[in-house]
């Protein structure tokens, strides 16, 4: 079974558009134990890594993903015509980082953090899904409270949002920075 | 002076900083600051310094710059209050400052890591980068405004002028009869494209009903029209949401 099992699960991750999570896999293959889908999805991993091909299966945004390689990245855009991919701008990386350390954030105490009024990053931000509303924060004003989509997290290759820089990246980043001014 | 020798270093523009939290980050380095003994009053200097070197305010966008200068020289009038005693270090009128721009510092440092992840990210290629199926919810078109489909419409009737389009009267076409029709098409055949369709009517008279049932079915929310990109064709797709349903049932 297991290694049938690998080979539909492989199948199942090919034709998702979407990271397929373990749940989904589950449903699909109701028999399999989920200790053995587990071991399947980690057994396919590596055995793509090991290959060296032209794909991989990714662990991203809490499911599994077929991706190309970094390398490839050149012939893949030549083939779809494209220049370059848009990267996000300064303001709205800033702002959607002021979410992602935040969340259930207002729009106010994203501007006062960042010293500058988010009202307009906010809403490309949404317009782009990478954050949600996900309520009213019981506050003068009802305020809409933010934070980061699963968009957000497939965005940046992140399996969850623990998987955020963690402040010890965020204080050696820091560090380096004062070590290289002196 | 230390700041002049900066602009002279650097053209650096207003624009170039996210906020005032940058802009006093950035100076702070400059001029190798411990951050927890901030100088205020030389750092005032240079950061009003940084303010005249624009001719003009835009009150939009530098008024957060404005509030910040408003704060430094609030601290500094603070600090030069005599007092009776020492302050104890969480009586520094600096403190607020400092906090905020040690958080901001953090948010700074998190953003070059995501940028580095980002980057990453865009070179490794998925499937669901392809633009998805037209489901309801995910349409990532731009819908198209009135204008750009009458633009377009009075676009195919001038061609249609211009090659002779007789007007053959005695043929009553109902908008209903009309909207059916579209709509039946669309479910049939799937999306139509817009200039395709008006093209393919026989009589001027067909292709005005045609239009106005195509806004109609738009504001009724039947069907949407949608552009891949500027100057491309535009596309109508019918909602999914409404299949069964028709505009005026």
């Amino acid at each position: 079974m297991t290694e049938r099992l690998k080979e539909i699960i492989e199948a199942l991750i090919f034709i998702s558009q979407d990271p397929l999570t373990e749940d989904r896999i589950k449903g699909v293959v109701e028999d399999a134990p989920v200790e053995d889908i587990r071991k399947a999805l980690e057994e396919l991993v590596a055995d793509y890594d090991a290959r060296n091909q032209g794909i991989r299966i990714i662990p991203i945004g809490g499911g599994y993903m077929f991706a190309t390689r970094q390398d490839h990245d050149p012939w893949v855009r030549r083939l779809l015509q494209i220049e370059r991919k848009n990267k996000l701008s300064p303001a709205s990386l800033e702002t959607l980082c002021t979410v992602a350390y935040n969340p259930n954030v207002t729009q106010a105490e994203i501007s006062a953090l960042r010293g500058v009024d988010s009202s307009g990053t906010l809403k490309t931000l949404l317009d782009k899904k990478l954050i949600k509303i996900i309520g009213r924060k019981k506050a003068p004003g009802n305020p809409l409270i933010y934070r980061t989509s699963e968009k957000f997290l497939q965005y940046f290759g992140l399996n969850s949002i623990e998987d955020l820089p963690s402040e010890e990246e965020i204080a050696k980043i820091l560090q380096e920075e004062k070590s290289s001014e002196s | 002076m230390n700041a002049i020798e900066i602009s002279e270093g650097y053209q650096v523009k207003l624009e170039i900083f996210e906020g005032p939290l940058d802009l006093l980050l950035f100076l702070i380095r400059k001029k190798k600051i411990d951050i927890h003994d901030i100088p205020i009053a030389a750092i005032t200097r240079d950061y009003l310094e940084y303010l005249d070197r624009k001719e003009q305010i835009n009150l939009d966008r530098e008024a957060e710059f404005l509030f910040v200068s408003a704060l430094l020289i609030y601290i500094k009038s603070q600090m030069l209050l005599p007092r009776e005693k020492d302050l104890a270090e969480e009586e520094d009128p600096r403190r607020v400052l400092v906090n905020r721009l040690l958080e901001y510092q953090k948010v700074k440092a998190a953003c070059s890591l995501l940028r580095e992840k980002e980057d990453d990210q865009l070179q490794q290629w998925k499937r669901n980068f392809l633009p998805p199926l037209p489901g309801e919810e995910d349409l990532d078109f731009t819908e198209v405004s009135l204008f750009d489909l009458a633009e377009s419409f009075f676009m195919i009737m001038k061609r249609k002028a211009a090659q002779d389009f007789r007007v053959i009267k005695g043929k009553d076409i109902s908008l209903e009869d009309k909207m059916k029709e579209i709509v039946t098409v669309l479910e049939k055949d799937g999306p139509i494209d817009f200039l395709e369709y008006f093209e393919r009517q026989e009589f001027l008279e067909e292709a005005l009903v045609s239009f106005f049932c195509l806004l109609e079915l738009i504001k009724s929310r039947t069907v949407v029209a949608v552009q891949d990109d500027l100057f491309k064709t535009i596309k109508v797709w019918l909602r999914k949401d409404t299949r069964r349903t028709h505009p005026h049932d």
